[in-house]
């Protein structure tokens, strides 16, 4: 089983963080016979700790260490933010990597086209949906449609939509890959209790340990990347769950935080070389910090929908993900069902009195829509460090700074219109939509990929511009968020890391 | 604070007990409440159990699941001073609204008062700490229709999952 290595072998790639991006790369390595050693902040746990109580499972996976501003849905867990997702898994358009040229310069964005292309891509979005076992794809049969999604489709025909879908889920709509089917028990951001839905917990990273060339070590905090004299870094500084500090010596070292894990590890490796923080030449570390333009819109039908029957989010419409310039924002947004409980209905409706409890008084009669959509990087978007506050570590406690755009603004005033007609239009009553809801859930950007080394942190593969041998491997070197959920980008871009780091190591180059 | 607060016999009481009896809390900074003030709160348990039933005003619920809320509301306090103040705040701003016990005021006049606090920090507090444990509580979800844990009865796969039968025929 799971190998162990010496903290002196410096033949190790260290991967930190094991969710979609970590937990995918450090299979995906391992599988290819290079060893790695892969550190995990948070605590491993198993299928049986998955219960049916969000409130309780937030508390067991949440990464609930301070941070100031902007709040986030992000784990601390083996797994990361895999083991809550809701699973959707829709694919970037061609015309979202190449934002700056497709909307031209928009006023305060910083945005930038990718260095990659969706034809670069596609055949690792291919590779990932296979992986991820998506529904409608690869031989993968559609999603059972369930009550929420039936409304979500019939409202989409009445008002004349024409591209939604049940599919698109990495959960399982057969027994596939070892993982039963998915039962619709509810309950997708409190970990799914049968691994129906696709999380590196019981993938990815069980299928690394089986091929002897990969260990784990959780509740183990990277602290500090450390470099040598050339600029090349040497190995992983981190604290383990007694508090013991370790350095794990590495030939390469890929970053996998999570965006605000990831900014803070580089930024506490600034040395005499790297003033600004690792890699941060550019100056972009912790900027262009991305989330999406979402918004929640909930309604109470004229009959029983009962969404709590099913996932969180069973189903999707496309047609207003496109770049329409008539309207009057950059970019689209994809429109998604999203089933709550009670606790999250009462939090998206707000308030309090007579008006608040008909929601929760209808709590089976509610159907509701969330939105995702671009969200433009902007250079005051950003991660920095409180200058004295500390966490339990004895770092700098991470300060998040957002808000909308213009265009984002824009965009969601279009999106609540849209959602108020499609949930009217099967009768939907006191349609109320929450601007920013479950907005944090999906975070992007500070490590940019970027052609030009003064536009970003990391190239075309994620390596850092600075630095040969340190790879950004998350949703950090994204260049633009795009209107998608971002996981199945994320896992694709770790499966074409993979195969570089692989080339690059057959050519002695790391 | 204010200094009506602060002129209050109970939380004088409490100011003088609480020297010293500081522990760590989830934020590593929490004050712990002095019991004295758990026994004063107590005495208000009643106000704020119909502050909660006004937040949350679902008519068929009896009284005893917002007591239930607002029992835990108050152990909570009783290990976070910052929220026991709020507590405090809150029952002191409603009658001091009234001018004089809020609870013996018509609905419409509690309202009334709690509408006058509503952007206060201490309010929003109340709020949180309300609706966390009222739309978590297993008599809640029984009267909304909402069973909580499924997997132990396999999903709504064999259980209605797509038995909707309102919507318009297809076309």
């Amino acid at each position: 089983m799971a190998r162990r290595y010496a903290l002196d072998d410096s033949s190790v790639i260290v991967v930190i963080g094991s969710g979609a991006g970590g937990g995918t790369l450090s299979n995906e390595l391992a599988q290819k016979g290079i060893d790695v050693v892969c550190l995990e902040a948070g605590p491993r746990l198993q299928l049986s700790d998955l219960v049916n109580d969000p409130s309780a499972m937030h508390m067991k996976l949440s990464w609930l260490d301070k941070r100031l501003g902007a709040p986030t849905w992000l784990c601390k867990t083996v797994g990361g933010t895999t083991v809550r997702w809701s699973g959707m898994t829709p694919r970037f358009q061609a015309h979202e990597f190449k934002p700056r040229s497709t909307y031209g310069k928009l006023d305060d964005t910083t945005a930038i086209d990718w260095p990659i292309t969706l034809e670069e891509l596609a055949p690792y979005y291919d590779k990932a949906e296979y992986k991820m076992g998506v529904s409608g794809t690869h031989g993968m049969p559609p999603s059972a449609e369930t009550n929420e999604y039936k409304v979500l489709k019939a409202a989409a025909k009445k008002v004349g939509y024409r591209e939604y879908t049940s599919s698109r889920a990495a959960i399982n709509s057969i027994a596939r890959d070892g993982r039963p089917a998915c039962r619709q028990i509810g309950f997708c951001w409190s970990g799914c209790a049968i691994g129906a839905k696709w999380s590196t917990l019981y993938t990815e990273i069980p299928k690394a340990e089986s091929t002897d060339h990969f260990e784990l070590r959780s509740e183990c905090m990277a602290l500090k990347v450390e470099h040598d004299r050339s600029g090349k870094v040497t190995g992983v500084v981190y604290v383990d769950k007694n508090g013991d500090m370790h350095e794990q010596k590495a030939r390469a070292v890929c970053v996998a935080g999570n965006v605000i894990e990831t900014t803070r590890l580089l930024h506490n490796s600034a040395s005499n070389s790297f003033p600004d923080g690792l890699a941060n030449s550019s100056g972009h570390l912790g900027r262009n910090y991305m989330r999406h333009a979402t918004a929640t819109t909930m309604a109470i039908m004229p009959g029983e929908v009962n969404f709590h029957r099913g996932p969180r989010q069973s189903g999707l419409i496309f047609d207003e993900q496109y770049h329409q310039p008539e309207r009057d924002f950059a970019g689209g947004y994809l429109i998604e069902s999203a089933a709550s409980d009670p606790l999250t209905v009462a939090l998206t409706v707000g308030g309090w009195g007579e008006r608040t409890v008909d929601y929760l008084e209808n709590y089976t009669r509610l159907a509701a829509t969330w939105v995702t959509g671009e969200d433009p990087p902007q250079a005051s978007n950003r991660i920095t460090f409180h200058e004295t506050e500390r966490d339990q570590y004895g770092l700098p406690v991470p300060v998040l700074h957002y808000e909308f755009h213009a265009n984002s603004n824009a965009m969601l005033e279009h999106a609540a219109m849209t959602s108020r007609k499609l949930l009217e239009s099967v009768g939907g009553r006191n349609v109320y939509s929450q601007k920013g809801g479950g907005g944090g859930c999906h975070n992007m950007g500070v490590a940019r990929m970027s052609a030009d080394p003064e536009d970003g942190v990391t190239n075309r593969w994620g390596q850092a511009h600075d630095v040969s041998n340190l790879f950004v491997s998350d949703g950090s070197v994204f260049a633009s968020s795009a209107a998608a959920n971002p996981t199945l980008t994320i896992v694709a871009l770790a499966i074409r890391q993979a195969g570089h780091i692989a080339e690059r190591l057959g050519r002695k180059e790391l | 604070m204010t200094r009506e607060d602060l002129s209050r016999r109970r939380f004088l009481v409490a100011a003088m007990t609480a020297t010293g009896l500081a522990s760590a809390g989830i934020g590593g900074t929490m004050l712990a409440t002095p019991f004295s003030w758990v026994r004063a709160a107590e005495g208000d348990a009643e106000q704020l159990a119909r502050i909660a039933r006004l937040l949350f005003p679902h008519d068929k619920l009896t009284d005893a699941v917002y007591v239930e809320v607002i029992d835990s509301v108050i152990t909570s306090a009783a290990g976070d001073a910052s929220l026991a103040s709020m507590l405090d705040q809150a029952t002191t701003a409603l009658n001091s609204f009234v001018q004089g016990n809020w609870l013996d005021a018509g609905e419409l006049r509690q309202i009334a008062a709690m509408q006058s606090i509503q952007d206060e920090t201490f309010f929003a507090a109340i709020l949180d700490n309300v609706r966390f444990r009222f739309y978590n509580h297993a008599k809640v979800w029984q009267h909304i229709g909402y069973p909580g844990s499924s997997v132990e009865f396999g999903g709504y796969i064999d259980r209605g999952f797509d038995d909707i039968d309102w919507l318009p025929e297809e076309s």
